[in-house]
């Protein structure tokens, strides 16, 4: 029972993202009451499933242009799937009009100077290009599946 | 019906407020697909021995707009090349929200059948040319009339109730001519649950439906001339009550796929047989290339209990409508089972290439095997 249980951790560790979420932050305006907020929260707000803050205030979620390196590492480490799939995922939403994916605001420098002057905006940015214009929100990771 | 709500929704979205504002959202999607088949006489998804390349390709144009106060219009134009490349509405609607989670919508719209009916058409969106056509094999996909899409969070779990409620009056192609099929009193539900990857959903529907056959008139006025009159009526998919049910399944993590669905047909009292199908889907992926294999089985089983009133072998005229009625019990009964091996290739962000090998076998009758082989570049813009 012991090797089986075990077996199903090792299993599940294999779909599980590895999140190393020290090159890039979650940003917000520096007015949000929040200081952290879970990888499980960022992802159903980027994937149209949550529409608040975990604190049930209205959220804007700004997205980056396809192809930056931060872009790519939000994709990849923080919503756990590629840019293609997350197209993909989209794409499936678009044509139902179910939802629009969150705004393409800029890269880096655009999306932190967009999030410092719209209280309820969030974005990602790498952390070599956190100033205090925003508010940096810690990460939880989410502990169970 | 279908016109009026179209041309409602479009004047919506071309109102001058909209165009002033300049708000109408443009979405596109495309697939460009062609195949052959292996051999001379082996017919599969419309494809024969010949290569071609416009019986799966189409171009859609989505066009939608904020109308204020939760209100938005959305319609969608499909032109494919298996109708000549005739620009046709697929569906408009008005749709309104209630809340963050409550959608009501109003107007043409997909019924919630299958995993991916509402995009089906957006090849894109899935690992496949298209979805296999045992499953998806309702002769129709749209209705006009009232939706409602609900979300909302059961613990960690994210839920999706949507219920619909319409009618269709379309003409369409059924077992090879143009019939005026008929469902009224048309009401589906889908109910999808998912966690992370995971995704389980179940559907039901339950319609009226009259779907007229042609070629079995002269056997129901055969049978109208026979004491046996409630043969006839038996047969005659008149105003039948009928049931369709689904379950599927999604696992759809970075690096695996997985998909499964099984769905069951009940037309009601009538020559139209039940359905039972599944398939079973696997992949796993490479970077930008995603490998996969389906195998799926459906059969198809006529109600031949419509003839155990009717004495059998009696030297008369009513043997040869016995023996007309058993042969067309036979011609709509099927039994086959298939394979596909596919490869998808991310080339970008968002077009990818496809390419299937396919290997169909009909258990009643090996002559109608057949292997396909087909290609598709897939878009969205």
């Amino acid at each position: 029972m012991k090797q089986f249980s075990k077996s199903i951790l090792i299993a599940l560790s294999f779909f599980y993202v590895s999140i190393s979420h020290a090159d890039l932050v979650i940003i917000v305006h520096p007015s949000n009451p929040l200081t952290e907020i879970s990888v499980d929260d960022v992802q159903k707000m980027y994937l149209g499933k949550k529409k608040t803050f975990p604190d049930g205030k209205k959220a804007i979620p700004g997205d980056q242009p396809t192809g930056t390196e931060s872009r790519r590492l939000f994709s990849d480490r923080i919503i756990g799937r590629s840019e293609a799939k997350l197209k993909s995922y989209w794409s499936r939403l678009i044509f139902t009009g179910k939802g629009m994916p969150p705004e393409v605001i800029g890269r880096d420098v655009v999306i932190k100077k967009w999030v410092a002057q719209q209280p309820q905006a969030m974005g990602f940015i790498m952390r070599s290009e956190v100033d205090d214009s925003v508010k940096v929100l810690n990460l939880k990771l989410s502990t169970s599946w | 019906m279908k016109q009026i709500s179209s041309i409602l929704v479009i004047a919506a979205i071309l109102s001058p407020l909209n165009l002033i504002a300049g708000d109408i959202k443009l979405s596109g999607f495309a697939t460009i697909a062609g195949g052959f088949t292996a051999g001379k006489s082996q017919v599969l998804e419309g494809y024969d021995d010949k290569p071609s390349a416009d019986k799966s390709s189409l171009f859609g144009i989505q066009a939608s707009s904020e109308l204020g106060k939760g209100w938005s219009a959305t319609t969608q134009f499909l032109a494919r090349g298996v109708d000549s490349w005739k620009l046709d509405t697929e569906w408009a609607f008005l749709s309104y929200e209630v809340t963050d989670n409550w959608r009501l919508l109003f107007g043409r719209q997909r019924a919630p059948f299958y995993i991916y009916s509402d995009f089906l058409d957006v090849s894109y969106a899935y690992h496949w040319i298209k979805p296999p056509s045992g499953v998806y094999s309702l002769v129709f996909d749209v209705f006009d009339g009232i939706g409602s899409v609900y979300n909302s969070s059961i613990g960690k779990l994210d839920s999706t109730l949507h219920v619909t409620y319409g009618r269709n009056r379309d003409p369409a192609i059924h077992l090879g001519l143009e019939e005026n099929l008929e469902f009224s009193n048309f009401f589906a539900a889908s109910w999808s649950i998912s966690h992370k990857w995971l995704t389980l959903r179940s559907s039901y529907s339950r319609t009226n439906l009259t779907v007229p056959v042609t070629p079995m008139q002269s056997l129901y006025d055969g049978w109208r001339a026979t004491p046996y009159q409630d043969v006839a009526d038996k047969l005659e998919a008149l105003n039948d009550l009928a049931d369709y049910a689904g379950l599927g399944i999604t696992f759809d993590s970075k690096n695996y796929l997985l998909v499964a669905e099984i769905t069951r047909v009940q037309p009601g009292n009538n020559i139209l047989p039940d359905q039972d199908s599944f398939y079973v889907s696997v992949g796993k992926h490479f970077g930008p290339v995603l490998f996969h294999f389906t195998y799926g089985e459906d059969e198809n089983v006529a109600d031949r209990s419509i003839l155990s009133s009717v004495p059998q072998n009696t030297g008369t005229p009513l043997d040869e409508l016995v023996m007309g009625t058993q042969e067309a019990f036979a011609m709509v009964e099927d039994k086959s089972a298939f394979y596909t091996f596919g490869v998808r290739w991310e080339m970008g962000e968002s077009t990818a290439l496809k390419a299937e090998f396919t290997r169909y076998n009909n258990k009643r009758d090996s002559a109608n095997n057949a292997s396909l082989l087909q290609m598709a570049l897939t878009t969205v813009f």
